[in-house]
């Protein structure tokens, strides 16, 4: 007992000593945020990491975006935790920030309690509808139906075989539903009689975009049916599909939300291009909007489209990219309609 | 009369057995506190390394969880619902039974707690409020009541029946959630259901701010778990039971009962853990919260040595450490993750000693047939 004793004073000894070691030097002073002139910026992740390859780190680099172009200061938390969210944006509001960026439609009702709580702050909710306009609160959605309209259409006229498919995330999310309805749409206007095989990830929140083993056996059972266009939206689950793809020679993947040539490098041999919502401008634009004073509130549409086609350039016809641009027009002015309505 | 002041000597009596049992007490609770404080080491040069200070992350962290009023409550709310699964993994662990489902009997109780609590409208707080909870608590404990009564009918072994029945869980109220029961709210696109009435909402305690009630409730559970265990009949069979079943149906106890109703027990247990964090927190069921907060039953049992009383300051502890994480990340720009380092770190020191005992158990169990904690397909 005596030995238990003895060893357990040495560890707090030891540990003192090392954290007492690490102390000493602060970090270098930070401007105040409720002063005129530091125009402060923090972002609330939803659950999950800043630097994800997706949604979270686009928000992020917009933000990061306002501090090399307009000086900002700016800081982010993530959350761990659903029941932290309106606690984590409540830390920016105690510093004074000026504008406050909240990341996921999960924390759309946070964010409108804390933006009513705090009329001189602005928020901005990405995928955020908002359904009584707030003045001190922008919503930036996209109209992922279009972008996935546009997959759509490519997916068909890439294929050869006549049936694609997707790979999804849970239908739990709006925007994923919203993906895989206007991939069907765009596919249908091209070809009326293609085999769509869209299959939705079983599982819950906690897993359906995690879960790269099962978007990979997915993608392998869809291609084993014949399909030779593979549309993978839904988080790491999707990225698991682009990579089983990029392993079958002569078939193609289509990427989701970024440009995911860039984020999942793994998916190069087969990924023509990807369904993207701009959420990296959408959110500089309303940040450098709320600092020159000319914040909108309500919803707030930020762009989609596709990708680069990068490499698989020349593998795209031209007749190919005049269909997808007169498509992307047709979108634009209303004159085509995804068929999708949440 | 030799004693010239009594009442001195009666303290001098009490501080003397305190005395005496400060080596039982220090061997009960080395254990997890040698763990914590390596965690902490291991936690501050990993910190270290990756070029933080870990003295002013751990400030940071310490600041965010007992810094102030709101600190303290965030604390509290968090080691809440983590009380009520340690609860219901240990009082299980008791009769020889590895609860894995509480993450299963935890979202059902949140789930119908929330129906009782948006359904049901017109009737004051002070029924409403128990009425949801006594609602959920009863969803946990039937659907504990499965895998207890798979265990005895059939032996199918809880460990494996739980964790299906998590997915089964998982994906009715998710469905739930998604479908028959989603918020109608117009404009509304999430996967929830309707806010519960105000009624429902478990009140706050006049005066103490820093204190939410779900806390005080979660305690008070603790204090009827330990007295259930260890002043009853009932504890009594169910501690035999999980010692040696043989024996306890030797002596004529009801060996199948005891299991069903312990799980049954076990699952009431995180059924109301599910029904307070929907009456105190999340004012609905959401899909998305609760994650994981049953399996966190089972790291808080362990580092609570499965005590009844031992799973609140392990609760307390986690509760912290989470309530404190965003703060620390924002102070001191750590990332968050740390913490799940550090918690596991605790984890594995704790596990790995109660698995070296629970071998040397087994070892000497060995050859008297079955025994309820002897793991997997040895059920006669």
């Amino acid at each position: 007992m005596k030995k238990l004793f003895f060893s357990t004073a040495v560890m707090v000894l030891a540990m003192i000593f090392i954290v007492a070691c690490g102390g000493g030097e602060e970090s270098a002073a930070e401007g105040d945020c409720s002063s005129e002139e530091v125009f402060c910026v923090g972002l609330v992740t939803d659950v999950g990491q800043i630097d994800d390859k997706s949604f979270n780190q686009s928000a992020w680099e917009g933000v990061q975006a306002a501090e090399a172009e307009l000086g900002a200061q700016i800081d982010f938390v993530e959350t761990k935790d659903a029941t932290d969210y309106l606690a984590n944006i409540d830390l920016f509001v105690e510093q004074n920030y000026d504008v406050i960026v909240t990341v996921g439609f999960a924390l759309g009702e946070a964010t409108a309690e804390a933006a009513a709580a705090n009329p001189d702050i602005k928020f901005i909710g990405v995928d955020q509808f908002q359904v009584e306009p707030v003045g001190n609160l922008a919503g930036l959605i996209f109209n992922e139906d279009k972008a996935g309209y546009l997959a759509g259409a490519l997916a068909a006229m890439l294929s050869d075989s006549g049936t694609i498919a997707a790979v999804l995330g849970t239908d739990l999310v709006p925007p994923v539903v919203a993906f895989k309805e206007g991939y069907e749409a765009g596919a249908l206007s091209i070809n009326p009689d293609i085999n769509l095989i869209s299959t939705y990830h079983p599982g819950g929140l906690d897993v359906a975009f995690t879960d790269p083993e099962w978007g990979a056996s997915t993608a392998a059972q869809a291609m084993d049916q014949g399909a030779d266009v593979i549309f993978g939206a839904g988080g790491i689950t999707g990225n698991g599909a682009l990579i089983e793809v990029a392993g079958s020679e002569g078939t193609f993947c289509i990427g989701v939300d970024t440009d995911q040539w860039e984020t999942v490098p793994e998916a190069q041999p087969c990924l023509v291009s990807s369904a993207m919502k701009l959420i990296t401008p959408g959110v500089l634009g309303l940040v450098t909007q709320a600092q020159e004073g000319s914040f909108p509130s309500g919803n707030f549409f930020g762009e989609v489209g596709l990708a680069d086609f990068h490499e698989f350039d020349d593998q795209v016809s031209q007749d190919i990219k005049d269909t997808l641009s007169d498509i992307e027009t047709g979108l634009g002015d209303g004159s085509i309609s995804t068929g999708y309505s949440p | 009369m030799a004693d010239p002041n009594p009442s001195d000597s009666r303290i001098l009596r009490i501080w003397d057995s305190f005395k005496s049992r400060i080596p039982e007490i220090w061997s009960s609770i080395s254990v997890p506190v040698v763990a914590v404080i390596i965690s902490l080491l291991i936690g501050a040069i990993i910190l270290l390394i990756s070029g933080s200070n870990p003295l002013r992350a751990y400030g940071a962290l310490l600041e965010g969880a007992l810094g102030d009023a709101g600190g303290i409550r965030r604390t509290l709310e968090k080691a809440t619902p983590l009380i009520f699964s340690g609860l219901a993994v240990a009082f299980a662990f008791k009769a020889g039974l590895f609860n894995i489902g509480a993450q299963g009997q935890l979202i059902f109780g949140a789930l119908v707690a929330s129906i009782v609590g948006f359904g049901i409208s017109g009737i004051p707080a002070i029924i409403h409020v128990p009425l949801a909870l006594i609602a959920g608590a009863t969803a946990g404990a039937l659907y504990g009541a499965i895998p207890g009564a798979l265990r005895t009918f059939t032996g199918a072994h809880e460990v494996i029946t739980t964790i299906m029945l998590n997915y089964i869980a998982l994906n009715i109220t998710d469905y739930l959630a998604n479908g028959p029961l989603k918020d109608p709210t117009p404009g509304n696109i999430v996967a929830r259901t309707p806010k519960i009435f105000d009624s429902a909402v478990i009140p706050d305690l006049p005066f103490i701010e820093w204190l939410p009630l779900g806390f005080v409730v979660a305690c008070l559970m603790a204090s009827i778990t330990w007295w259930l265990l260890w002043r009853t009949t009932l504890g009594y069979e169910i501690r035999t039971v999980g010692q040696n079943p043989n024996a306890a149906r030797y002596a004529g106890m009801r060996v199948a009962q005891t299991v069903i109703l312990t799980m049954v027990i076990s699952g009431l247990l995180a059924g109301l853990g599910g029904a307070v964090e929907t009456q105190g927190i999340v004012y609905r069921f959401q899909p998305g919260f609760n994650v994981n907060l049953g399996f966190d039953g089972i790291t808080i049992a362990l580092l609570g040595k499965t005590s009844p009383f031992g799973v609140i300051p392990a609760a307390l502890l986690v509760g912290a450490m989470r309530a404190g994480a965003s703060q620390m990340q924002f102070r001191a720009d750590v990332a968050t993750e740390i913490i799940d380092v550090i918690q596991a770190i605790i984890l594995f020191l704790v596990a790995a000693d109660m698995i070296i005992r629970w071998i040397i158990r087994q070892r000497a169990a060995a050859g008297d047939g079955i025994s309820l904690s002897s793991g997997w397909g040895s059920n006669s």
